[in-house]
Order: C-alpha cells, then sequence, then structure tokens
C-alpha cells in the first residue's frame, strides 16, 4: 500500500482518541433521548397501534434462523435496522492489535429475540454481513424491519427499509426503494410480504439514501430454494442422485450437496469514519480499501465461527456469517455468489476446482426455449447488485486447500495490510 | 433527502405544464424513443460547443453533435434509420480542433470525405467531413468521434444510432418476434470528470490528462436524477433534449436500448421486474435468427464501455398473493381485461371438493399454466361459474411438480365456510380479491416518498402528510432504474442524483391513468 494510504491511516488513528471521547459523550446523551423517545411511543401504545416493536407473523415461528413456522408454507424473520461496529482484518482485538473496529451501519436478527428485548438487544447490535435469509419455494414470507435507530448518529433520523433486490413483479409498497415507497421511521416497524415463487440467488439491503447505507453495511445474503428440493436427479457425491437443487432445472444440471452464500463487498473506511463522526460525506472519492466475502477479510474469512465482538458496540456479535467453504471430495458444491460492492466490478476466481455457472440473477441459465446457457469457467465477474449460481464439482480432486478469490489482485488486501482482503479458502477433506 | 428533490421538482414542474408543448416538430405515433430521423437518408451534424446543466446548480462546458444548426445537444442526436437505408452524414465542425464520427458495428461504413486522420478522416476547424453507411442490419448501435476519443466522447461527441428492422419496423427491434415491443426507451450511460472539461473550456488541453480521470457526475441520456424524468425537449435543459422515464402500462413490453457510451462499467438495475436480455451489440441473442433463444433474464445488466444491450421488460404484477388493485372479491376485473392484466386462469372443476377434502383432483389442461411447484390461491365458483354466486378460496399446492393433484393447504382463509362442491364449478386461479396480507403502520411512523400514491394498490391513492408523495399523478408503482454502483447515485457528492431514473407501471384502464404517449421526434428534410 502506498504512503498516502499509510498517512491517511495514521490520521485516522490519531483523530480517533478525541473523537471517540466526544461520541461517547452524545452516545450517552443521544442513546437516552432515543430510548426516552421509544419508551414513550412503547408506553402509548394504546394510540399508536402500530408503533414500537411490531412483529407481524400469522403463525408460530418454530426455527428462528431460518425462520420457519408450525405452517409449512409460511416464513417470518424478524431484522432490525441500526448502526453498530465491526472488526476489518487488519482491527484485531487486544491484546494482538488495537482496539480499533469500523463503525456501520446494518441489521441485526431479532426473530429469536423478545419483543420486548429488541430494542435493547439490536441498539447498536449491527450485524455485517447482514443476517442470512434463506427461504423456500411457496413460501410466503412475513419479514419485519424494525428502525431502532442509529446511537451514533441520532442527528440522522434515518428512515430505513429491505429492498428484496430482484423481487420479480414487486408491488411499489414492498420494494423498499424510499422515494416510490414508505420506509420506517425510529422506533416503529414495518412488515414487508413476499409471495415466493421464483427460486434462486437474491440479495437484499437497504435502499435508504442508498449509497450511504450501502456503503455503510446495510448488505445481506438472500436465496430461495427451488420446490424441486427432494427430487432425485442427477449425480451428487458417491454417485448417488442430486437432491437439493439451485434452480427447478428438471434434469439435476444445478444439483449441489452443500451450498455457501459467497457476497462479496467492500468498505472505504474514511467513508466510514466521515459518518461516525458526523463529517461531510466523501460520495466522489469514495474508494474500497476493504475488499471482504461475507463482511471479512481474508484471514478472517476462514474462520468457521463469529468474529471476537467489538468493545466499541458493548460487545454484541456482528460478524457471525463465516466464508469459509468445507466439503467432502466428491461433493457438489454450490456457491452462491452477488456482489454488493458500492463501487467496483470484481471477478472472482477459484484456484484448482473447476466452475460451472449455471444461473445468473436469480434464474437458471436457460434459453425460452430451453436452450442451455451454462457455461464452464474459470472465473466469474460481478458488478455490484449482480449474483451467480456457480457448481463446482470436486470429483477426483485431491483433498486439500484451494482458494477462492479476486482476480483483481489489488484487492487482496486488508486496507494497508497486504495478503488479505477478498479470499477465502474451500477445505476439501477425504 | 426527498423534501430536498420535492423543492426541485416543485420548481421545475409548475413551469414544465406550459413549457412541454413548446417542441418544434412532434410526430404523435406509437411510443418510440426520442431522436431524428431523416426523410432524405442524409444527416447534417455540427460539432460545437456549449453548456450543459447538472443537479448541484453546475454549468459544464462540452462538445457535442448538433443537429444542423440546432443546439450542441448531449448526447449527441439519436439517429433513427431504416435497415438497408444507406445513410449520409455530413459533419461541418466549428469546433477548434478536428473531429470525425466512427460508427461501431456499421460493416460497410467509409469516410466519403475529409482530412486524414488516425481511424478515420475527420472534419478540420471550420472545414467538414462525410461519412456514408448502408444500415444492412436492425439494432441498437453507438457513433462517437474517432479523432482523440479518450477527450472527445468525455467531452460529449456520442450518440446512439436505431436502426429499425425492414419488417414491423415500428414494433419490434429485430425482425424476430422475440423483439417484439409496445414502448421503447434509450438508456445511454456515460459519466463525467469536470476537470477535463474546465481545462479545455480554458483552453489548457494539453493539461488533460486522461489517465487520472476521476469521474463525479453520472448520466442517463446526458442528465443525472432528477433531470432525468423532466420531458424531452424541456426548456431549462436546451442542450440535454433527451428524457428517461419509462412510462408503462402493465403487460406492456418495453424495449430498453442500454449503451455503454463512457469510459467505465455501470450495473444497470431495473426495479420492478427481471428483463430478458435479448440482443448484443446490435444482434440478436439467437442460434436460429428467428426467435431470442439464447436470451437471459436479468435483474441487472452490466453495460460496458462501447457496447449496446437490448432488453424487453414487462410488469404483470402476477403472483403478489394479493390483489394489486385492491379489489374485494366481488369486484369486477380490471377492464380491458387480458394477458398483462389480473392474472387470471379458469377452468370447470371436475371432481368436486366436500367439507373434509384435503386434495382436488384437476385433470383440465388449464391447470398446466397454473403455478408449477408454489402455492398458489384459487376462487372456487359454484354452480353457473365465473362470477358465480358463491365462492370459497383456497389455498393450492401440487403434490408434487406436474401432479394434476393439488393440496388443499387452506380454505375458507377470506370468505365462506368449507363446502361441498360440485361437477361443472368453476375455479379460477387469481389473485382477485386477494386482502392485503400484512397492517400497514400508521403514517406517522413511515417516511413517505415523492412518488408513493399513499396505497399500496395500483390505480389507488390516500392522503398523505403535507410535502410527502405527490409526484405520482395516476397513482402508479414506480420503480427506480439506476446503477448498481451506488457510487454513481451522486451528482458531485451530493445525493441523490447520477446514473438513476424511474420508470412507471400505470394501471391498465385509461379513465384511472390517463397515458400521454408521445414520442420526441424530429424529421429532418433537406
Amino acid at each position: 500500500m502506498n504512503t498516502i494510504q499509510n498517512n491517511m491511516k495514521k490520521n485516522m488513528k490519531d483523530n480517533r482518541g478525541t473523537i471517540r471521547k466526544e461520541r461517547l459523550r452524545g452516545l450517552v446523551l443521544w442513546g437516552g433521548v432515543i430510548m426516552a423517545v421509544w419508551m414513550l411511543m412503547v408506553s402509548a401504545s394504546d394510540v399508536l397501534a402500530d408503533g414500537g416493536v411490531n412483529f407481524q407473523c400469522p403463525a408460530t415461528i418454530t426455527d428462528t434462523t431460518l425462520g420457519r413456522t408450525d405452517d409449512p408454507y409460511i416464513a417470518c424473520k424478524h431484522l432490525t435496522g441500526g448502526d453498530g461496529y465491526v472488526r476489518m482484518a487488519d482491527q484485531p482485538p487486544p491484546p494482538d492489535g488495537n482496539a480499533a473496529a469500523t463503525y456501520i451501519f446494518g441489521f441485526c436478527d431479532a426473530t429469536a429475540i423478545p419483543v420486548e428485548n429488541v430494542m435493547d438487544d439490536c441498539l447498536l447490535g449491527a450485524q455485517f454481513a447482514a443476517p442470512t435469509l434463506q427461504i423456500n419455494e411457496g413460501d410466503e414470507f412475513y419479514l419485519t424491519l424494525t428502525n431502532v435507530g442509529m446511537n451514533v448518529r441520532p442527528d440522522l433520523f434515518d428512515p430505513h427499509t429491505v429492498h428484496f433486490h430482484g423481487f420479480p413483479n414487486a408491488a411499489a409498497v414492498f420494494d423498499g426503494e424510499p422515494m416510490s415507497s414508505i420506509s420506517i421511521n425510529m422506533g416503529a416497524s414495518l412488515t414487508y410480504y413476499y409471495n415466493i415463487v421464483e427460486p434462486g440467488t437474491y440479495l437484499y439491503h437497504c435502499h435508504v439514501e442508498a449509497t450511504e447505507h450501502m456503503q455503510m453495511g446495510m448488505l445481506g445474503n438472500l436465496y430461495v430454494h427451488p420446490a424441486q428440493d427432494g427430487t432425485p436427479l442427477g449425480t451428487c457425491a458417491q454417485g448417488n442422485p442430486c437432491t437439493k437443487f439451485a434452480y427447478n432445472d428438471g434434469d439435476g444440471l444445478t444439483g449441489y450437496d452443500v451450498e455457501f452464500p459467497i457476497q462479496i463487498s467492500a468498505f472505504d473506511p474514511l467513508f466510514h469514519l466521515a459518518d461516525e463522526t458526523v463529517q461531510p460525506l466523501p460520495f466522489a472519492d469514495m474508494l474500497d480499501v476493504y475488499p471482504m466475502i461475507n463482511g471479512r477479510g481474508y484471514p478472517d474469512t476462514v474462520n468457521a465461527g463469529v468474529l471476537t465482538p467489538p468493545a466499541e458496540n458493548g460487545n454484541k456479535n456482528s460478524q457471525s456469517v463465516s466464508s469459509l467453504i468445507s466439503a467432502t471430495v466428491g461433493q457438489k458444491i454450490l456457491v452462491r455468489l452477488s456482489s454488493v460492492a458500492t463501487i467496483d466490478f470484481f471477478t472472482v476466481q477459484i484456484l484448482g476446482i473447476p466452475m460451472r455457472v449455471v444461473g445468473r440473477d436469480a434464474r437458471l441459465l436457460r434459453g425460452p426455449t430451453g436452450q442451455d446457457l451454462s457455461y464452464a469457467a474459470n472465473s466469474v465477474t460481478l458488478g455490484g447488485g449482480e449474483t451467480a449460481d456457480v457448481i463446482l464439482d470436486t470429483t477426483g480432486l485431491t483433498a486439500g486447500t484451494y482458494f477462492l478469490y479476486t482476480a483483481n489482485l489489488n484487492h487482496l488486501s486488508n486496507f494497508t495490510e497486504d495478503f488479505g482482503g477478498m479470499m477465502t479458502e474451500i477445505i476439501l477433506n477425504n | 433527502m426527498n423534501r430536498k428533490l420535492n423543492n426541485i421538482f416543485k420548481y421545475l414542474l409548475v413551469s414544465s405544464a406550459v413549457l412541454f408543448l413548446v417542441a418544434v416538430w412532434i410526430i404523435p405515433a406509437r411510443a418510440a424513443v426520442d431522436g431524428v430521423m431523416t426523410s432524405n437518408l442524409r444527416y447534417t451534424l455540427t460539432a460545437k460547443p456549449g453548456y450543459i446543466s447538472v443537479p448541484d446548480g453546475n454549468s459544464i462546458y462540452m462538445w457535442g453533435y448538433a443537429v444542423g444548426n440546432g443546439n450542441m445537444q448531449y448526447p449527441g442526436p439519436t439517429l433513427i434509420v431504416n435497415q438497408f437505408d444507406t445513410i449520409t452524414i455530413t459533419l461541418n465542425n466549428e469546433l477548434t480542433v478536428p473531429v470525425s464520427i466512427v460508427f461501431p458495428g456499421q460493416t460497410s461504413a467509409v469516410a466519403l470525405s475529409g482530412s486524414p486522420g488516425l481511424l478515420t478522416k475527420e472534419a478540420l476547424p471550420g472545414g467538414f467531413a462525410q461519412y456514408r453507411f448502408t444500415a444492412s442490419q436492425p439494432g441498437t448501435y453507438i457513433y462517437y468521434s474517432g479523432t482523440m476519443p479518450e477527450l472527445q466522447t468525455e467531452m460529449g461527441l456520442v450518440g446512439t444510432i436505431i436502426v429499425r428492422p425492414n419488417s414491423n419496423p415500428l414494433t419490434r427491434a429485430y425482425s424476430s418476434a422475440s423483439s417484439s415491443f409496445d414502448r421503447e426507451y434509450l438508456y445511454l450511460l456515460t459519466e463525467m470528470d469536470p476537470a477535463v472539461h474546465d481545462l479545455v473550456n480554458k483552453g489548457k488541453m494539453d493539461q488533460v490528462d486522461t489517465t487520472t480521470y476521476h469521474p463525479v457526475y453520472w448520466f442517463v441520456n446526458g442528465r443525472s436524477l432528477p433531470d432525468t424524468l423532466l420531458p424531452p425537449l424541456y426548456p431549462t435543459l436546451p442542450n440535454q433534449p433527451y428524457s428517461a422515464s419509462p412510462q408503462i402500462r402493465v403487460g406492456d413490453r418495453v424495449l430498453i436500448r442500454m449503451v455503454g457510451a463512457g469510459r467505465d462499467l455501470h450495473p444497470l438495475h431495473l426495479h420492478g421486474n427481471h428483463h430478458q436480455l435479448i440482443a448484443r451489440d446490435g444482434r440478436l441473442l439467437s442460434t436460429t435468427g428467428t426467435t431470442a433463444d439464447l436470451a437471459e433474464m436479468l435483474f441487472s445488466t452490466s453495460v460496458a464501455p462501447g457496447q449496446t444491450f437490448d432488453s424487453i421488460f414487462t410488469w404483470t404484477g402476477e403472483n403478489l398473493g394479493w390483489d394489486l388493485y385492491g379489489h374485494a372479491l366481488t369486484d369486477p376485473l380490471v377492464s380491458g381485461f387480458g394477458a398483462g392484466d389480473e392474472v387470471f386462469v379458469q377452468t370447470t372443476l371436475n371432481g368436486g371438493i366436500t367439507g373434509g377434502a384435503t386434495q382436488l383432483q384437476i385433470n383440465t389442461p388449464a391447470a398446466g399454466s397454473w403455478p408449477a411447484t408454489a402455492a398458489f390461491r384459487a376462487i372456487i365458483w359454484s354452480g353457473g361459474g365465473f362470477p358465480g354466486s358463491a365462492r370459497e378460496v383456497v389455498r393450492l399446492k401440487r403434490t408434487s411438480p406436474g401432479s394434476s393433484t393439488f393440496n388443499i393447504l387452506s380454505r375458507g382463509r377470506e370468505d365462506t365456510s368449507a363446502s361441498a362442491w360440485l361437477d361443472g364449478d368453476s375455479i379460477v386461479y387469481t389473485d382477485h380479491g386477494g386482502p392485503m396480507p400484512v397492517l400497514l403502520p400508521d403514517q406517522q411512523f413511515l417516511t413517505n416518498g415523492m412518488f408513493w400514491s399513499g396505497s399500496p394498490f395500483l390505480g389507488s391513492t390516500a392522503p398523505l402528510p403535507p410535502g410527502e408523495g405527490g409526484f405520482n399523478p395516476y397513482n402508479g408503482f414506480f420503480f427506480m432504474w439506476h446503477s448498481h454502483s451506488e457510487k454513481e447515485l451522486t451528482s458531485n457528492n451530493i445525493f441523490p442524483g447520477g446514473m438513476a431514473t424511474m420508470a412507471v407501471v400505470e394501471h391498465p384502464d385509461p379513465a384511472i391513468a390517463p397515458f400521454s404517449d408521445i414520442p420526441h421526434i424530429t424529421i429532418v428534410a433537406p
């Protein structure tokens, strides 16, 4: 990395002490104000019937992670929008490194949290990558978004939305693009409804002031399992027919044994710092220097668990989505690739494992008359807001560690730290 | 954000109502992209300087192609020609540097006259050059200056050529039925570094370094949001004549001609629905030449520099799971009912269902058009068929893909309790009458967008707080079509702006949504 960036980083660190003290004071003050306002709303909930935390689900939840309910065709999830902190790969927790974490906006998974605790638990609880949403074709999907407010930036009064990116035949009311739709204010909840008819790899993000909220991290994996799941078709591990598929292909082309969502994104630390410290936002000068997979830079990407939470958010787990891919030799791996990068195009490559691109933008790669448009590849290039489904056939490969990484080699770094960034490992076991 | 934009709009729209009709020569015809046609196979373009407006209040010095002696315009005029026409273009040069035109994708293009240049013959300052090509293949093409193109296209010397097919020129992009359309729109994507333009304006062209290029403006058809939404030939944008605000009816096939006319790639994301990519660089994506059998369904298309794409976008609102018109079950279907309006399949129920039945057998061909795998909502009418006097609402799902046996997931949810149904009854697969499945919060908890009608239903409205909503006269569904490189949704550090437009899908009933279907095509005569 060059001198300018080193200086940038140094300046950021120098500024942080002062900024942090100021912010802490603001945090206490404004956090108190938010809580007071919210509690007022809740206590007055007889009048403001739809205010506060209001999770609409017409069935009883049985699995909070997947949002399954006692009705097999109804899924419910509860997210909140707000702010929080994450650690970049060059910001390890003490004692190894400094304690500085990166300020983000993000979603928090409140599905398992009792309604009365949602504000407490999700305030400053933003997660990056956002909680993964996976649902099934045929589901009616109820997704509640509660705006818990921005603890560090209460001056913003920002509403939030969920944009189910790629949802077919969307209605404006549930599209989440704020100019054409509604967005939810602080201290209230909006429930989105999606009748799920098209399987595939989508993504979701907040669309309010999209450049800012997306650069700040309101980005998540979202995919839909096809109805064909459970039907034996094609060939998977040990010569058995596949029972899981990316799409309703009719022939098992998209069959797989294990699936992994791989979301590529990148952060500009100066933008995040500007947002954290109430500075004008440098849109035109945005420069992403933290390229990531599922919200982590290498080597954090290969940590199979939750990253050590930062102190800045009260030690809430904020990086729960691993990007480690592991499988047994002979298995077919479905990589659900999506890009939510806000500036750059990225090309993803895998060393030593053949790729077959079978889906694009949540559709089977097949022409209107059935022409097979899938293709063998060694790379996939994605712009922001694009997705691809890639099948990795590990038949005949040697067990070991393989790498998935960006071929934009200058993005194999965590800011000034080289040898990191947009890379993860594929562990093949015997 | 919304209020800021609202104010801009209020200011602009008050005047627009009056001035909108100033267009020089308007041909009311089928919806077509704004552009210039020729009546004698000849165009005269003039390269000249001028200024464009950007939404942050700045004026940018540009070079552009003008039609004849008209205004410098950005982008250059969209030349709309017919297949097999042999077109002669005379380029006059009022700039202080040589300019030219190259025609990527036109195999027969020749320079008839001009000063020798690297890529083609050039018009010297004060001079002219002449080009000729035969538009042998229909499609969407780009043209730009072949003289120092790295600078001159940035300065604005770039435009689109549309070649209409020999057969069905007004309803198809290519001869193939796969390319048939009801409306068509141009999405020419560019970006801009104003520092380059400042240097050129100050006569310091030798100081321009295109390797340190740092764009801060992004455009669709030469305008940034919110200017993209103003009508074509808008008086306050005299040098940016082209609009980018698709107005669509439910079920319309909308042709979108995407042109990468800058130097960066842009992932163009269309909200609302997938679009079908049917052609690239002026060629149908086809193995047969007759149907676009290689077409892909995408929600974003990466438009690369110099590349063109043709895509078809359609929005029907099918399978929403609730009635997008907000009907009650007893309400009539939308007038002008047909393909693309309310989703509707009807057949005769053979087996009948009894009070305790959990499955339904439907052995008719019509069942084939119902969802193969998803659960769906159906209305079963008693006795006389649709719309009979008694009905029951059920949710059905095939027991396995392709099966004609359906599981009854639920019944009587919206209407009567379970009852016995006889042979000869009718079943309707539709969202007609389907209620809004969630409670929306009271308005005080919401921020309402400027294009939000106040109602979730198409063609309906509800009161909104002062200063919110107000820019959706026929209560359509607006969808943002924009670059998903979100950095590009800004204009010189101001959000929102940049490479974004709003498309609106409106109610199919003209009584509810009168349609202003006005293309702006100028015809140049000798």
